[in-house]
């Protein structure tokens, strides 16, 4: 047996699938299908448009504007690294809500929200889009407990799903995830401060969007949720065990955009088929080949999927010339215990043995760490050490 | 009908899925929620999943998506290189002679060693890794589930390796 073989051996019973999955989450699973298929056709028997308004109500214990809020939505981005969408919150295109309410034992407060025209000046490098939305959304408990730390073994173990929904579009269907979102999160104080974003909802302001916040599932959950098939409506569950409300989104009527808002469900709702030829994804970008070099496109594959990867490594390494440098990500490292350097900055978190990356005598280059690449662009990490012997690491986007 | 059709699929390949979102979710209650929502999801899509020859395959593609929906430009800040230490991991792998395969179970300390690698791994490396040595699946069948060509799935794959092994070498300088 060679060196490979031994190697694969051992990855395969390391990386073995070690847990299995309880019956209860089975039982809780099959449960949550009955309930679902059911609750789906029983719903528009069992509710009117009045009976929705009562359950609003009644669903939604407390409405009150927040008294003290702790941080604005543009504090909240700032914290999380989006200087830029910290900006944004601070446009006049933003809208400041300040809106909090109650139910299952948390307070919801949902800050702000931004798209469109107030995203459209820091378009660029920065990675945000004004064809996406963002929102701020911070949760506290009712009695005054904290919320657990992310650092804590509690933290995600009463998991919230937060995200838009647009009147007369099933939630299950339209929602963060469909809607290519992603979300933040960090504790303060004991506060969940949350920012959310997904594509635009700003086409969909006639219809009526919500923003829906539940607890007990990072997904959505129709036993938290009612929509009536009929008119479209969606309201919280009054029987839901957890947190369960909506926010009333309040957007501009006339930035609605009903033929681009058509467009897009149509593809959203498209059902992908199961021979589709490969395309690229949020995490497949096409693989580099051809020429690539000196082109501002990654390169056509070639087929070859070892000389594609080469050749797109290729193609980063050319743009390096023209990225641009996130100015705050420049920053001397630390260092560990075993003399490492320690480069932190917006969720790269990297160590790196310090001889192998700068043998003796070499300063000044800034050799290139690593390549990472999503829906935004490409970005390269790189650290520099100079005469001095001071490392600095840094990030530049590649688009 | 439908409850036994679920039940069968969870009692086929549930083990499999748990395992796969298991690696991929921050934590149990993510793991439990994706794991849940991958067989729900299915469901809806029983048309697909009737016709589709490979159902685990299927149902990991959904896990895979579900996934990259939930995470997508927030994924970034979740790459995380792995900082623990990996010292004698790198001089297991320098000698991996010294160990019979059948005498090779992996002791708890440099599985989590590997593990910490893997996990490093960004999510084109990563998600191809799991799908390989954690759920079991053919080169073919992960490049079905992810829609990339078998060259693809072979290139990630030994990319993956090769990364992990560099890590693991690297911290025990």
């Amino acid at each position: 047996m060679n060196e490979s073989d031994k190697w694969d051996r051992m990855l395969r019973q390391a990386l073995a699938a070690d847990e299995e999955p309880g019956e209860r989450l089975n039982e809780s699973l099959i449960q949550r299908y009955k309930e679902r298929t059911g609750m789906k056709r029983g719903i528009r028997k069992k509710w009117s448009a009045g009976a929705l308004a009562a359950v609003l109500a009644l669903a939604v214990s407390v409405t009150a504007y927040a008294a003290t809020q702790v941080f604005s939505s543009k504090e909240v981005a700032e914290r999380l690294g989006e200087k830029a969408l910290a900006g944004a919150f601070d446009s006049a295109d933003a809208i400041e809500i300040g809106r909090t309410e109650t139910s299952g034992g948390y307070e919801v407060t949902l800050h702000g929200i931004v798209s469109g025209a107030g995203l459209r000046e820091i378009d660029g490098p920065s990675g945000i889009s004004p064809d996406r939305t963002y929102a701020v959304v911070s949760i506290a408990r009712q009695d005054g407990s904290p919320m657990p730390d992310t650092s804590d073994s509690e933290y995600g173990q009463d998991p919230f799903f937060v995200s838009p929904l647009v009147k007369g579009l099933k939630p299950w269907q339209v929602n963060i995830f469909t809607m290519n979102g992603g979300h933040a999160e960090f504790v303060e104080n004991g506060v969940a401060y949350r920012l959310i974003e997904c594509d635009g909802v700003e086409m969909f302001a006639d219809r009526g969007v919500y923003l829906a916040v539940s607890s007990g599932s990072s997904f959505f959950r129709k036993e938290a949720f009612a929509y009536d098939e009929r008119t479209g409506e969606i309201a919280p569950n009054r029987d839901y065990p957890g947190a369960a409300l909506l926010f009333d989104l309040p957007l501009d009527q006339a930035k609605a955009d009903p033929a681009k808002a058509e467009t897009y469900l149509r593809e959203l709702l498209k059902e992908p088929s199961s021979d589709a030829a490969p395309k690229a994804t949020g995490e497949e970008k096409p693989v580099a080949a051809g020429d690539g070099a000196g082109s501002d496109q990654p390169p056509d594959s070639t087929g070859d999927a070892e000389a594609d990867l080469a050749k797109q490594i290729e193609w980063l390494h050319s743009r390096i010339p023209e990225g641009t440098v996130i100015e705050e990500s420049v920053q001397e490292v630390g260092y560990d215990d075993k003399g490492n350097a320690l480069y932190d900055y917006d969720g790269w978190q990297v160590a790196i043995p310090l001889e192998e990356s700068f043998p003796e005598g070499l300063t000044g280059d800034w050799q290139v760490a690593g390549f990472s690449g999503d829906d935004a662009g490409y970005k390269v990490l790189q650290f520099s050490r100079d005469e001095q012997g001071v490392v600095k690491g840094r990030i530049l986007l590649l688009n | 009908m439908e409850i036994e059709e679920l039940s069968d699929l969870v009692k086929k390949h549930g083990k499999s899925i748990y395992g796969f979102c298991r690696k991929l979710a921050a934590n149990q209650a993510d793991t439990d929620d994706l794991y849940q929502e991958t067989f729900l999801t299915a469901m809806e899509k029983r048309d697909q999943l009737d016709a589709n020859r490979n159902p685990k395959g299927f149902l990991l593609s959904i896990a895979v998506r579900l996934r990259r929906n939930h995470r997508r430009k927030f994924a970034w800040r979740q790459r995380i290189a792995p900082t623990a230490d990996l010292g004698d991991a790198a001089d297991r792998l320098r000698h991996p002679g010294e160990e019979t395969p059948e005498e090779a179970v992996l002791s708890r300390e440099l599985r989590g060693k590997i593990q910490a690698a893997a996990d490093g791994l960004n999510d084109k490396l990563k998600i191809p890794l799991y799908l390989y040595y954690t759920a079991d699946l053919s080169v073919e069948e992960i490049a079905s589930a992810l829609r990339i060509p078998v060259g693809t799935v072979k290139s990630r794959l030994h990319q993956a390796r090769k990364t992990m092994k560099e890590r693991l070498e690297a911290e025990s300088l």
